[in-house]
């Protein structure tokens, strides 16, 4: 028995197991009912890839299908807006496919006319060198939908010739320093990389003890395991809505290898952000 | 270790925080900028406008009202005529606040006979919201305000309060979000030359927010008080104006960097 702060007394959990483990299985049997829900449950959170413009279904993964040699990943608004606003508008891109999920937290959209309010994910290829795959992500993936999308997506086999970048954002609260928070100058930029990235990062590398989380984890781990060049530059900041500062934190990074040949305007890049901001401010009143 | 301290505001942490302070601070920077200066025979306060809804009435939404005649506070409400504060934050815990302030404000002044002055009005702010730091059951506030204005003795005064009910004197200082960006500017710029005269105290306070403002002037809401005379609202136009002007001596100060790297 354990006290909590609030003075109410709760059973603490007992590793060592009781003589009411028997009963509590008989309880725990599974019936035909339970299995049905279950089916329909992972029939709902499934993960699905598919072409909007013909809406059939991708039979193999998407690498396999339009294999490449740089992948660029947009998670979160912020680096969707930064990706659509300086990578997207430098070229022309085609939609090769689009990722369905359905979890507690989203849902993803079927509008054509994709707005930084709404959930989705889409990929892209750029027309000019189908050998660049760009991803725009701006949908919550739950972790148990993140092997699937990592298997829709990347496929179950190595991909080689092949480097990926992810961009993300964190809120600096999450950020774990001996120094004092309101001495980091928020938005700030960390790298994290698998061994075999070999180019310097465009910004200071993560220390420990921080993580990272959800699915920018996930391929990170994917590209480990797969010995794929990979680097992911996660922004902390403090506003996790969409917002300008925090997206033209991620200006260092258009030096980079891998968006360096895909930037061409920068002075119309950042016109076409101020125009995405204005655009999709969603006021809320509960802040002055 | 956060998550077991944090839920009752009563409880400090075994290293000393008063995490909801901490968190209701993180509230303010939800809020929009608001930028205050003191200068010599002036003070201005500017604050960020939020674009309002389609169906919206605009008037409800304004940032800049009074507590008294000289009272100013950035939510800035009207005190009194000498004192302008502003409360960037939670909307509905500043609402409360101002209607404190204001019933605090017309007390003072049945009682002793005198307006407010600037630091007693800021006291008592920073008093009430120290109380819900230390009450059962209740959140702090989760506001931060910049009081702005003259006393009697006609010294320019700007205060800033937080939830925690602190509160001290700045020359300038900004409050809400990327307020660190802006505050570094004034670090900077905040000269005995930027504030030499009236025109250019004002002009420094808009070229602090258009740091941080997206769309410019139109997006800015300006009010100064300058010693022995009422509040000012500057009109949208105004504001247009010295954005304007900003520009072009913006514009003219690269020339001259150009020609002389040249």
């Amino acid at each position: 028995m354990a006290a909590t702060f609030f003075g109410e007394v709760v059973k603490a959990p007992c590793r060592a197991g009781t003589e009411d483990q028997e009963e509590e299985e008989e309880g725990r049997r599974e019936t035909a009912e339970d299995r049905e829900v279950r089916r329909q449950l992972a029939r709902k959170r499934e993960v699905r890839l598919f072409r909007r413009q013909t809406k059939t279904s991708l039979d193999v993964s998407l690498l396999e299908k339009y294999p490449c040699s740089k992948f660029i990943i947009a998670i979160g608004n912020n680096a969707v807006a930064f990706l659509s606003s300086f990578v997207m508008n430098s070229g022309v891109w085609e939609e090769v496919g689009c990722a369905k999920l359905w979890n507690e937290w989203c849902r993803t959209t079927d509008t054509t006319h994709l707005s930084p309010a709404e959930a989705f994910c889409v990929f892209y290829h750029l027309k000019s060198s189908p050998s660049v795959l760009l991803c725009q992500c701006s949908c919550y993936v739950a972790e148990d939908q993140q092997y699937q999308w990592l298997e829709k997506v990347f496929g179950s086999c190595a991909r080689k010739n092949m480097q990926v970048t992810l961009l993300t954002c964190r809120h600096v609260t999450d950020y774990k320093t001996s120094e004092s928070i309101s001495s980091l100058h928020s938005p700030f930029l960390k790298a994290l990389k698998t061994q075999n990235f070999k180019e310097p990062p465009c910004c200071s590398l993560l220390e420990q003890p921080n993580i990272v989380h959800d699915l920018p984890a996930a391929v990170l781990s994917y590209c480990q395991v797969w010995k794929i060049p990979a680097v992911l530059y996660l922004c902390y900041t403090d506003v996790m809505k969409l917002d300008l500062i925090t997206v033209e934190a991620f200006k260092p990074i258009l030096s980079s290898r891998s968006l360096k040949g895909l930037v061409k305007n920068i002075p119309q890049s950042t016109e076409i952000l101020k125009k995405l901001m204005t655009t999709n401010e969603i006021q809320s009143n509960i802040y002055t | 270790m956060a998550s077991r301290y944090d839920r009752a505001i009563t409880v400090f942490s075994p290293d000393g925080h008063l995490f909801q302070v901490e968190y209701a601070q993180e509230a303010v920077k939800k809020g929009s900028t608001a930028v205050g200066i003191r200068g010599t025979d002036i003070v201005v306060l500017g604050v960020e406008k939020k674009s309002v809804a389609k169906l919206q009435d605009e008037r409800t939404v304004r940032k800049i009202c009074a507590l008294d005649d000289h009272v100013c506070m950035a939510f800035a409400v009207i005190l009194f005529c000498n004192v302008l504060p502003t409360f960037i934050g939670l909307t509905a815990d500043a609402r409360v606040v101002i209607n404190r302030s204001r019933v605090e404000c017309q007390s003072y002044k049945l009682t002793v006979e005198d307006p407010v002055t600037v630091e007693y009005i800021t006291r008592f702010i920073a008093t009430l919201k120290q109380k819900y730091t230390q009450s059962n059951g209740r959140r702090p506030f989760g506001i931060s305000a910049l009081i702005v204005g003259f006393d009697d003795d006609g010294i320019p005064r700007l205060y800033q309060t937080d939830p925690s009910g602190t509160y001290h004197a700045w020359k300038a200082n900004a409050i809400g979000r990327s307020a660190k960006t802006v505050r570094e500017f004034l670090e900077k710029n905040y000269t005995e030359d930027a504030i030499a005269n009236d025109s250019e105290a004002i002009k420094l306070a808009i070229r602090a927010l258009l740091e941080v403002v997206q769309s410019g002037g139109k997006n800015i809401e300006l009010a100064i008080i300058r010693r022995n005379q009422p509040l000012k609202m500057f009109s949208a136009k105004e504001i247009e104006l010295q954005v304007t002007e900003i520009e072009k001596e913006k514009e003219e100060a690269e020339k001259k960097k150009s020609k002389k790297t040249t």
